[in-house]
Parts: structure tokens; sequence; C-alpha cells
């Protein structure tokens, strides 16, 4: 079952040579992608057949680096791939104009495969590795512009703010693995007790730094800073996804207390962040903040003890979000920017987008038949079933009651006529490739709902219990509710004295910031030292490396030098015959030390009296007696 | 834990004639400072006496009481006396003379420590040990030449022992133990062990001035007092080598070790020759010469485990190598450090000439000599252990050694003579001993042989 690393390799191969040949860098990201993504479909197929296959790659010793094949991991594996692959070919419109595409693919493709790696990862060591090379591709491409001080400050926010929250990771994984005794991550799910506890709680704290949940959803609306492409693939299939998907995956190590702390969180953060949503002045901005509301309803149905509702729910966001997204910066382009205001009426010029955009948003909010209708359903019989009904519930209600009205409210304004010479419409370059990605998005988020029932055979996993009426009359009042109310009512009247509030993004702002976000930046802090220390070594490292090449041309230069030598040597020696009869005896020693002596000169030449050269020649000498010893043990 | 003391006196007494050299100097009483060292030093020689034959472990078996320790005792021990000797005729005079002699002392424990490690930990402690103190050894003169020097040398001997200390970490992660014997008798060693092998190859390597970790050395024997370079080139060398022995008895033969070992004996008998021979000033020239001789004692340490030479063969070629290149060294303390020195020397101070002469021969390995028994021991180490291409090389470089050495012997004879003061009586008796050393090890060694052959 070696086919499990092509879906990581794939894209990784692309990044690396997008990264040597420079040139092509589209089509190579979009190669690596897309056979990716048929890896994934043919590894899905082999485990819907019912086959779930382990792949030991050697690590550490005695911690081999395993990887997973089973209905959920391909399934995540899929979805990360079918995703990537459209913002990559909506990348390729979106960001013609720009400069620097290499770098943007590369990274991009890096992604990709971090993602796929977390996500097929059966062992924590790997997850370690990929969840922090999400979380720096993620810094590279918030920063993509990162002449931008906005962009480079984002990224910098970003960064810190999930790096912080890694710390959980880093500490659960570590319980985990000590209670367990093995990094597999199936066996260490059986683990139970208060190591249970902790771990759950630490690992909670990673993914709402990862999920962006309250109180650490600050950075998620800063992120905005970065390429629109870049926002639909970090918050609909990657960075923010990646929290859910680990906490879908550790589903089972979760205790009743651990739960209803995960559901709590869900629930405030998806009405806090959808009142955020309400009221934000930036489309792109808004989207983000709803993006956390619904990470928030995923949260909430785990809590609920129904992962599965939250990965439908994850599935259906997938698609839906990352189709507005794009079809977001497909408005930026039109209109030079991503401003509530400055995009008033925008819909009637490209009418296209719009109704794709519409009929993502009418998915989001639940509307009957689209996708996010079957998820969130799913999501609020859960909530009902829950046995913390009295608080997830009403929570998981009003965060689809917001849904609704922010929703409505971006619809509303996109559709508005606009006042005569207001804004000024541009040319979309590249609007071809930036609309083949929205509908190739839009499309799935409205039929993904019919393979829902397939899923849930495939997975196996719980269903949310017999709440089935109940939940989608409940669902739907709330949706049409909030509908109708961010149509017709002004947000700033529906939030009343909270707008204000609300609007600067942080729902307890100052004190938000201060309490949480001032020692979390100390930690921060702290660490961004560390990580300059770090970037040091790696610097030096990598001058090391340039030292090592330099010494391998020297080598190259004396082994020629030798070589002539040699030659002259013998064309010496030769010499030496001739006349050795007319000469002395000591003569001929003489002669014999000067043809020697001239390799000498040559010896001397290594000894050149600098010392980064001596040392650049004795770490080239200890690489090949490290590969000669590496090589003899590994043919014994 | 009192019988483990016990079998350490020597190395005890060593480190007591450091600090009560040093607490000497700080009374400033130099002289009291030279003669306590050197009155440890001939304590702990006389101690050692006492353990030869012994054959066991202290300290749960991280240090070794064994043939190789005793005889490093007894090689290097007296060398230093010789060394403490060469230094009190260069230094005298000078501020903080008594800080020599301590930190030649302290430099020597590194070296016992080194020869008898069995644990890494006291691979490392010895090499920072010999290191710290000879880089202050080096820096003593103050001025451009011995600084620059001794910053090389620092530079080096930093990033080799970073190295040796990163590249252990890796072994500890993969053998669990910090012990080298814990590796005796498994199968194949863990991928991570190679790294820590790797590791302590640099490490000791750059010690031992085996190329191509041999670059700080001709710098810091030429920038450094004579002295310091005589020592240099015997005690933390030995030192090293023993090590490099010690680790190496305990690996599996089928590791590859062996034929790594064997590539850097070829490149540094044939690199040291080689630069050799371009040398115009002849401390510089020694120094490359002994590269080249670390590359002998590599013969040694790849027939390990393999042929029953390997081990006398080591031991017997380090007490031969220490007389005669403390004997060289000596010369060149009483003569001059350029090849123009040495002009018509034969002539002018025949008996100084001979010793010269007798030096340079057994470095090259010219029967009856101590050398020639050394090296002759080790070729028939390599021959028994299958390595035969290795000793051919090897003689073929004795060849180009002749070369080398010719160029200092050969204007002893022919030019004219350049006027020299007197010589301290000092260095005329470290001469003396190491000559008397050299002819008679040689001697006896072939007798002894004879013996046993009939």
């Amino acid at each position: 079952m070696s086919d499990l690393v092509l879906p990581i390799v794939f894209p990784l191969l692309a990044a690396a040579a997008i990264l040597l040949l420079r040139r092509g860098a589209a089509i190579l990201a979009l190669v690596g992608v897309a056979l990716s993504l048929a890896a994934s479909l043919k590894l899905l197929g082999a485990v819907a057949s019912g086959d779930s296959a382990t792949l030991l790659l050697p690590g550490l010793p005695d911690l081999p680096l395993r990887l997973t094949a089973e209905p959920l991991t391909a399934l995540l594996s899929v979805v990360v791939a079918a995703v990537a692959t459209c913002v990559l070919i909506y990348s390729v419109g979106y960001m013609k104009r720009e400069s620097g595409l290499p770098r943007f693919f590369a990274v991009m493709s890096l992604f990709v495969a971090a993602m796929q790696a977390l996500v097929l990862a059966g062992d924590w060591v790997l997850v370690l590795a990929a969840w922090e090379l999400i979380g720096l591709c993620s810094y590279l491409l918030i920063g993509f512009w990162f002449q931008r001080p906005e962009a480079a400050n984002a990224a910098s926010r970003a960064f810190l703010y999930t790096r912080s929250a890694d710390l959980g990771l880093y500490i659960a994984i570590f319980t985990l693995m000590g209670a367990a005794g093995t990094s597999e991550i199936a066996a260490t799910l059986n683990v139970d007790g208060d190591t249970a506890v902790a771990a759950g709680l630490l690992l909670l704290l990673a993914i709402m730094g990862k999920s962006a949940q309250i109180p650490l959803q600050d950075w998620l609306m800063r992120a905005m800073a970065g390429p629109t492409p870049v926002s639909a693939l970090l918050h609909s299939a990657t960075l923010v996804a990646a929290g859910a998907i680990l906490l879908i995956r550790v589903a089972p190590l979760l205790t009743p207390e651990v739960l209803l702390a995960i559901g709590l969180v869900g629930g405030i953060t998806t009405v806090a962040a959808g009142l955020i949503a309400l009221a934000e002045r930036d489309l792109k901005r808004l989207l983000a903040a709803s993006t956390a509301s619904q990470y928030g309803l995923m949260l909430i149905a785990v809590g609920a003890g129904v992962p599965l509702a939250a990965l439908l729910h994850l599935l259906a966001h997938a698609a839906i979000k990352s189709g507005l997204f794009l079809a977001a910066g497909e408005f930026q382009h039109a209109r030079g920017g991503t401003a509530l205001e400055r995009l008033r009426g925008v819909g009637r010029v490209r009418p296209w987008t719009f109704f794709g955009f519409a009929l993502a948003a009418l998915a989001l909010v639940g509307a009957p038949p689209l996708s996010g209708f079957f998820s969130k359903d799913a999501v609020i019989a859960a909530a009902l079933s829950a046995p913390s009904v009295a608080w997830l519930a009403p929570l998981a209600l009003a965060g689809t009651l917001l849904t609704g009205a922010y929703l409505a409210r971006a619809l509303r304004l996109l559709w508005h006529e606009r006042e005569e010479g207001e804004n000024e419409n541009r040319s979309v370059a590249g609007a071809r490739w930036m609309g083949l990605g929205v509908w190739a998005l839009v499309i799935p988020a409205v039929f993904l709902g019919l393979t829902f029932g397939p899923i849930e055979a495939l997975l196996g996993l719980p269903g949310p219990g017999d709440h089935g009426t109940t939940a989608m009359l409940f669902g739907l009042l709330a949706a049409a509710a909030g509908l109708a109310l961010g149509w017709l009512v002004p947000a700033s009247r529906l939030l009343g004295p909270f707008h204000p509030w609300a609007q600067s993004g942080l729902v307890i702002a100052g004190g938000l910031s201060f309490w949480i976000g001032r020692p979390a930046m100390a930690i921060a802090y702290g660490c961004q030292r560390l990580e300059r220390g770090l970037y040091a070594t790696v610097l030096s490292v990598g001058r090391g490396g340039f030292f090592i090449a330099r010494g391998c041309g020297r080598v190259e230069r004396g082994l020629y030098a030798v070589v002539l030598g040699t030659g002259r040597a013998s064309l010496a020696v030769a010499h030496l015959v001739r006349v050795g009869d007319e000469r002395r005896i000591d003569g001929l020693i003489f002669a014999l030390v000067a043809s020697v002596r001239g390799w000498g000169d040559r010896a001397r030449v290594l000894q050149s009296g600098w010392i980064h050269h001596s040392l650049a020649i004795s770490a080239v000498v200890t690489a090949v007696t490290l590969i000669i010893l590496l090589s003899a043990s590994l043919s014994f | 834990m009192g019988r483990d003391l016990a079998l350490l006196i020597p190395e005890i007494a060593v480190l007591l004639a450091a600090v009560s050299a040093l607490i000497a100097e700080i009374l400033r009483r130099p002289r009291a400072s030279l003669a306590l060292a050197m009155l440890g030093l001939f304590v702990a020689t006389g101690l050692t006496i006492r353990l030869v034959g012994t054959d066991t472990t202290v300290f749960g078996g991280s240090f070794r009481i064994d043939a190789l320790s005793i005889w490093a005792k007894l090689i290097l021990l007296p060398a230093t006396m010789l060394s403490l000797l060469l230094a009190s005729a260069e230094v005298r005079g000078t501020v903080r003379e008594g800080t020599v002699y301590s930190l030649l002392c302290l430099a020597t424990v590194g070296a016992l420590i080194l020869a008898g490690a069995g644990d890494m930990m006291f691979l490392v402690l010895g090499l920072l040990l010999t290191s710290l103190a000879t880089f202050a050894l080096v820096a003593y003169p103050d001025d451009d030449p011995a600084t620059e020097a001794a910053m090389k040398y620092f530079v080096f001997g930093s990033v080799a022992g970073a190295v040796m200390i990163f590249g252990l970490t890796y072994w500890f992660g993969a053998a669990g133990s910090t012990m080298i014997a814990d590796l005796e008798g498994t199968e194949a060693i863990p991928l991570a062990v190679i790294f820590g092998l790797v590791a302590v190859i640099v490490g000791l390597g750059y010690k031992a001035s085996l190329v191509p970790f041999h670059f700080w050395v001709p710098d810091a024997y030429e920038g450094g007092p004579l002295s310091v370079a005589a020592f240099l080139s015997v005690v933390p060398k030995v030192g090293a080598l023993f090590a490099l022995t010690q680790v190496f008895r305990d690996l599996p033969s089928e590791s590859g070790g062996p034929a790594v070992i064997a590539g850097l004996a070829v490149l540094s008998m044939t690199y040291g020759y080689l630069a050799a021979l371009v040398q115009d000033n002849v401390v510089r020239l020694l120094a490359y010469s002994s590269i080249a001789q670390s590359g002998y004692f590599l013969l040694g340490i790849v027939a390990l485990g393999e042929s029953s030479f390997a081990l006398p063969s080591i031991i017997f070629f380090a007490a031969a190598y220490a007389a005669m290149n403390l004997g060289a060294f000596a010369v060149i303390a009483a003569v001059g450090r350029t090849l123009n020195d040495f002009n018509g020397l034969g002539r002018a101070q025949p008996l100084v000439g001979v010793a010269m002469v007798l030096f340079l021969l057994s470095l090259v390995g010219i029967p009856p000599l101590a050398g020639f028994v050394g090296k002759f021991l080790l070729f028939a180490a390599a021959i028994h252990a299958q390595f035969t291409w290795l000793a051919v090389v090897a003689i073929l470089n004795s060849v180009l050694a002749l070369a080398v050495y010719m160029r200092i012997i050969v204007p002893m004879y022919r030019q004219e003579e350049v006027p020299h003061d007197a010589a301290s009586i000092w260095i005329d008796i470290v001469t003396l001993t190491a000559l008397l050393a050299t002819v008679t090890i040689g001697l006896a060694a072939q007798f002894f042989f004879v013996k046993s052959m009939a």
C-alpha cells in the first residue's frame, strides 16, 4: 500500500520542481495537485472496498512514521485535494498580474502536501511535523505581500497566535505518547482517566488556535490581508480545518468533561463570531468571521458527541466557503478592494459570479435542498441529542440565525443599486479562470448533500439520533428568520448598542486583547526570540552548505591538479630515467625530491590558511566518511 | 570507591602536580612550580609501574585500567617531563612562567583520561581538558602569530568538539548508554550510532591531527612556543589515538569503520609528507611529519580485532614516536627553526648532528632504531588483518618520508656552517634522554623479538 504516500509526494515534488525550475509555476502546481487528487480518489476507492492499510516509514529509531488509510482519512484527503485543485485553478487567474509567482505556487503546493500528510498521518510525530509545516506555509502565504505592513503584521500575528496555541498540541502529544508508550494515534486514543482529560483539554487549546475559536479568533480576520485564494484555501480545507479535522480524529479520546468544554467553546464562538460578521464592513473579513462561526458549529457537534455531523458540516463548508471566497476575490478585482461600501452593487456588474456567490451563501445558511441544509440539520440534531442540550441547542440555533442574518446583509449590499459615480468598475484579467474556479466549487456546494448518505455508510460512525423533524424545523425557522432580519433590518439597528463593539472585531474587545492577547503575545514574543535564534542557526547551516559547495569546487580543482601532477611526475620520472646514467646518484635523489616537491606544492593549495576553508574541507571529508559508513551498515 | 581511587592514583598525582604548580606560581615561585610539577610526574610514573599487568575498570566500567591506559601513562608522563624541561629552557624568566608548567600537567591529565576512556563522557572530558589547556599554551607568547595560531586552534577545536558532542547525543539516543563497551557484540550498529561514530572520529581526529582535521596543526606548532609544539605533537596526540583505539576495540568489525580509518590513514600519511616536502620552516616540516606519523598509528587501529599484533604495535610505536619526535624538537630548540639554521650543523656540533640524524632516520623507520620496530609491527598487524594494500601504501610513504627528512639531513653535512649560541644544558639533557630511548628501545625490542623467534 505504498500508494499512501502519493497524495503527499506529488504536491511536494511540484513544490520542489517549481523552486528549481522557476518557471511554469502555475502548471506544475496544478499538475501536482491534480495528481494528488487522483491518488486520493484511488485511495478512497481502495478503502471503500473495505481495505484499510497502514504504511510504516522508517523514522526515528523505534518510532516509525505511520500513514493510515481508513475511510475517514481517505475522505478528508480527497476533500483537501479537491478544494486545493479548484483554488489553484482560480489562482491562475487571480494572480495573473502578480510577481513572485514561483514562491506563491511552491508554497501553495507545499501547503497541500503538508495538509495531506496531516490528514493521512497515523502517527503523532508526523502530525506534529505536518502541523508545523501548515503553520509555516500559512505564515508565508498570508504574508505573501510582505511589502505591505498590514500583510506582514497579519502573517506574524497568525503565526504567533497559532504557535502559542500549538504548545497545547505538543504537551498533549507527549502526554499521550508517554501514557500509551507508542506514537501511533489509534493506540493512544485508548488512554483514559485524568490523562485523557488533560490531553483532551490541551488538544482543545491547539485546536482553538488553529480553528480561530474565541478568544483566539483575532488573527483570522487580519489574515485577510493575504491573497484571496490563500484565504479560500486556509478557511475551507487546510489551516482552519486542520483543527476541526484533528478534533474529529481524536473524538474517541474525549471524555464528557472535555466534550462539554468543546461544546461551550464552539457555541460561544459561533455566536460571537456571528455577531462580528454581522457588524463587519469588509466582505473578506465578514467571510472570515463567518468561518470562525461555522467552525464553532462543528465544535458544537463534536461536543455533542456526534463527530459525524461535524465532518459533514466540514465537507459542506469546505466547498461553500472556498466558493464564497473565490467569488469575493473576483469582486475585489472588479472594484479594487473588499470593503462592503466599495462593493455596493457589484453583483449587477458580474451577475454570474454573484449568482454563484448567492447560491453558496444560501447553502451556508442552510436552505433546502442545498448541501448546508443537510449538514446544519445534522449539527442541530446533534445539539438536541446531546446531554448538555440546554447549553448547546440555543447556541447552535443562534449561530444558524446569525449566519442567515449576516449573509443576507452581505447579499443585499452586493446587489444594492449603487449611487452614481460612487464606485468605478474595472475589467478583470483572468476572469475566465476565476469563474471556472468559483463554479467548480459552487456546484459541489449545491449538490454535496447527495453524497452524505454514502459517506455516513462508508464511515460507519453513529448518527445524531432521532431528532430529524424537530431539528429540521428549528433549523429552517432560524435560517429563515436570520435571512429576513439581515435583509430587512440594518445591522446597526439589529445590534443596537452592541454594534460598535462587534464592529471592532473583538466581542469583549479591549478586555480580551488585554487579558489574553497580552500574555499570549508575551509568550509569543519569547517564541519569536527563539525563532530568531533558530533562524540564525538555519542561516548559518545554509552558509555552511555554501562553504561545503565551495569546498567541493576546491576539491575538484585539487583533483584536477593531482591528475595534472601525476602526468607531470611521470614525465619527470621518464626524464630521470634518461638522465640517470649521466648524473651522480645523489643528483637522482634530488631530482626525485624536486618532482615530488611539485606534488607538495599542490598539497599546499589545500592549506590556504583560511579557517573556513579548512573547516569546509573537514566537513566534506566527514560527510564522505558518514556516507561510507552508512552505506556499509545498510549493506549488511 | 576506595579501590577505584587507589587505581587512579597516578592520574590524581598528576592533577595534584598541576594544582601545586599553579599555587607555586601564584606565590611567585616559578622554580618551585617547575620542581613540583616534575616531582608530581615522577611520582605518578613510579606509581604506575606498580600497576603494569592490571586489566580492570573503575567507576562501573567507565574508565579502563588496561594495557593501553597504563602504557599511556608510562609513555606520556616521561614525555611530559621532557616537555617541561624544554619549556623551562624556553620560558624561563617570562611572566606567568609557572602557568605553563601547570597547564602542561593539566593537558596531560586530559590525555590520560582520553587514553583510558571507557565511556563517551570521558572522551568528551579528556578532549576538552587537553584542548582548553593547550589553547592557552599556544597563545602563551602573546604576540601576533601566537594569537592567530591559538585563535585558529580554538575555532577548529570548538567546532570539532561541538560536532563530537552533537554526534554523541545520537549515539546515546540510539544505544541508550554512554558506555563504549555496550556496542560490543551487537549484530548491526544502529544508524544513529554511526553519526556518533563519525563525530568521535572528527573529535579525536582533530586532536590526533589526522587529515582532514589537521589544519590547525602547522599554525599552532609554529605560532606557539617550541616546547608546546613538542608537547602537542606527542602527548595529546597519543592520548587521542589511544582513545580511538579504545573506541574501535569494541566495534563489530563489519561496521565499515576500519575501511574509513584506512582511508584516513592514507590521507594523513600521504598528505602529511607531501606538504612537509615544501616547508622551509623546520617546525612546520615536523608538524606535517607528525600528521603523517599519526597516519601510521591508524594501521594498528585498522587491524584491531583481526590481529593480535595490533594493540602491542600501537603502544610500541607510541613509545618510539614519543622518544624520537621529542628528540627532534629538542634539537630544533637548540639549533633554530629554519632549514638554514641547520647548515653545517654536522660539522659544527657533531654530537647534536648525529643525534638529529638518528632521530630523523628513526622517524623514517630505518633499522635498528625504535621507529623501525614500531612501523614494522604496525605493517605486520595491517598485513595480518588483510589490509595488505594499506601496508604497501604506508611503505611507499616511507620512501616519501626519506625525501622529507633528507631535506634536513643533507644541508647539515653539505653546507657551510652558521654560528650558533650555546644551548641550555636542559635541552642537551632532553636530547640525550630521547636519543638513549630511541636507540635502546629499538635495540632492546629487536633483541627481544630475535629471542622470542628463536
